[in-house]
């Protein structure tokens, strides 16, 4: 039965017409204001003066291609039921310039210019098509027109060079029906067909498309995942802290109050038991205490110059200690850096057979660099599963590097490379 | 003793003050935050406050900025620092301006009720309270291992017993020895470290520690 009904009567059809009449304004409307902005913005950045207006006008321009293109595809999806993903925007980090420079090099801002610009030709079409269904509509209803109004009953047609020839007679306006009802007929392939080759048109240039937008998506949400990690690390030391060690001390005082209200000569055996009890909560507290500060040492609240003094301060070892960071790492940077020189002054102190440890400590252009040197045996190589092989797969996680030099004998010297940013 | 406690958990808060109450001190006000142990303080005179590091507003060192006005501010007034971690650059702050009551304990020594509070009255009488863990960080920090090498073993536990602010009579007692004996450790310990002798608990433990921590 649905095979023969006539297409436009299907809700697919009504809304492929829906979205050619709809998009056409935004078509229109947008083509205008950003050949607009974008011609000002290119004509202006040429002149030195009126660079800034003109930069101005471009971003201007860019970002109405892109709310476009946003339009679009949420007519694509709220009619047609197709869902194009939204492609990856420029980095929000930074300020004005900064952002203004990634909205210029935002190579989907680009695709969505060239969208609305190719639109245009394309939506007229649609409008066009869409005007079959008008003109079939009236059509059909030509008998009732003509109850009313016999004198004046023409036959419209939706092709430029038909004309419109006029109908004088009943059968002529029954006739004009029929011709109505095949416009009709029509109507929706036209309309499908123009739906559908703009639909090809917003996956080409709407989608997130190339690889290097794809990278740029994975290393945003990977430097998400990195800060978030370290987040969920540090509110977990956090929890901690405020939770089970406090609980913890409260215990063990308890326990102490209690052993000190017994009297040893009528129930010594009694008084052991609780002296027993509360030294075990007071090992699980000191054990509790190494596990937080292998989640978040609390020193680095205070930056990295900080845990690192202190780290060397716990340490058997001497270790000279010198830091330049004037410009402070994002939290996960910090502790990535804190964890690769606890580890490597702990492969110094079991490996090495050093006498003393040096700890470096500098950032410029972007990048921190820790250095750990020694003055032991040397020898030391990145073996796979290895301690330093799992530092390293550690750095990489934010595109850092480790280098080890180690010859036979001696002085070995470790060198990790981290972005300031993950 | 008069004490006020700073403590933002409530459990140990409570614990502390019910503990020293029935030790026979006063509790003359428990706060929950730095700036409430100030105005305590100021309104209270209290001989000693117990000042946990980590509080409220900041949740880093608001305790431990406390206690160093506290000292300036109200000399009378004893402040013990405790603290789930024992921090080095803590400690060197807290010691900048003098040994002379002050004190810093990690929190679990509350474990053993009558140490902590032997410890306190040592801060409240304006004497030196060091956690052995402190100690041993500043050493470390100092870097001056060669000569704390060349102390014997006995010399480094009456060090580190001294650098807790303990007197000659109570390292005898706790290392079972005699004072005499501990006497010819602490002139043997100055001695290799060269270090002035002294009999000023204060100035014997800030000598010390000044050693331990020099770079």
């Amino acid at each position: 039965m649905r095979e023969v009904l006539p297409a436009c009567t299907r809700r697919r059809a009504w809304a492929e017409a829906a979205y050619c009449l709809l998009s056409a304004v935004p078509a229109l409307a947008g083509f205008l204001f950003v050949v607009v902005c974008l011609a000002l913005g290119s004509a202006l950045t040429l002149t030195l003066i009126g660079a800034v207006l003109g930069v101005l006008f471009l971003v201007t321009g860019l970002s109405l291609a892109c709310g476009l293109g946003t339009l679009q595809r949420r007519l694509a999806q709220g009619l047609l039921g197709v869902r194009v993903a939204e492609p990856a925007g420029p980095r929000p980090a930074g300020g004005l310039f900064a952002r203004t420079e990634a909205r210029l090099r935002d190579g989907a801002a680009w695709r969505a210019v060239a969208y609305v610009l190719v639109r245009l030709p394309l939506a007229m079409v649609g409008l066009y098509a869409v005007s079959w269904w008008a003109v079939g509509a009236v059509n059909v209803i030509a008998p009732i027109r003509w109850a009313f109004t016999p004198d004046d009953l023409n036959l419209v047609t939706p092709l430029p060079w038909g004309g419109s020839p006029h109908v004088h007679s009943l059968p002529g306006a029954l006739g004009t029906a029929l011709v109505g009802c095949a416009i009709l007929l029509v109507a929706p392939w036209l309309t499908r067909a123009a739906a559908t080759a703009d639909l090809a048109l917003v996956r080409a240039l709407l989608a997130p498309g190339r690889l290097a937008d794809r990278v740029r998506d994975l290393e945003e949400t990977r430097a998400l995942a990195v800060d978030d990690a370290n987040a969920r690390l540090r509110r977990l030391e956090r929890d901690l802290h405020d939770g089970a060690q406090v609980r913890l001390v409260a215990l063990a005082m308890s326990l102490d109050m209690v052993r000190e209200q017994l009297d040893d000569r009528d129930r010594p055996e009694l008084r052991r038991l609780v002296e027993t009890a509360r030294d075990n909560a007071t090992e699980a507290l000191t054990e509790l205490r190494d596990l937080s500060r292998g989640l978040h040492p609390p020193a680095l609240d205070g930056g990295l110059p900080d845990a690192l003094t202190t780290l060397a301060a716990r340490s058997s070892l001497p270790v000279d200690v010198t830091t330049d960071v004037p410009e402070r790492p994002t939290p996960a940077i910090e502790s990535l850096a804190y964890f690769c020189a606890a580890e490597l002054l702990t492969n110094v102190i079991k490996h090495s057979g050093a006498t003393r440890c040096g700890m470096e400590l500098a950032a410029g252009d972007g990048t921190l660099r820790l250095r750990v040197t020694d003055d032991g045996r040397g020898g030391a190589r990145l073996v796979d599963e290895g301690g330093l092989a799992g530092l390293v797969q550690r750095v990489r996680t934010v595109d850092g590097t480790l280098e080890v030099t180690s010859p036979e004998g001696g002085p070995t010297r470790v060198t990790v490379d981290l972005p300031l940013h993950a | 003793m008069r004490v006020v406690i700073a403590e933002d958990a409530a459990v140990l808060r409570e614990l502390l003050a019910q503990m020293l109450t029935m030790r026979g001190h006063e509790v003359a006000a428990a706060v929950a935050d730095a700036d409430a142990l100030r105005a305590a303080v100021a309104e209270h005179r209290p001989d000693v406050t117990v000042v946990d590091i980590r509080m409220p507003p900041t949740h880093t060192d608001d305790g431990l900025r406390a206690a160093i006005d506290i000292r300036r501010d109200h000399p009378g007034t004893g402040v013990l620092l405790f603290s789930q971690y024992v921090e080095t650059k803590y400690a060197t702050r807290l010691l900048a301006e003098g040994s002379a009551g002050v004190g810093y304990l990690l929190k679990e020594r509350v474990a053993n009720v009558a140490e902590f509070t032997d410890a306190l009255a040592r801060v409240a009488a304006g004497g030196t309270a060091l956690d052995p863990e402190v100690v041993t960080q500043l050493a470390g920090a100092g870097r001056r291992t060669e000569e704390i090498a060349s102390l014997t073993g006995r010399e480094r536990e009456v060090l580190t017993l001294m650098a807790e602010g303990r007197s000659n009579a109570a390292i005898a007692q706790s290392l079972h020895v005699s004072a005499g004996t501990v006497e010819k450790h602490v002139a043997a310990i100055f001695g290799k470290l060269g270090l002035p002798a002294s009999e000023d608990q204060n100035r014997r433990v800030l000598a010390v520690i000044r050693y331990l921590h020099r770079d």
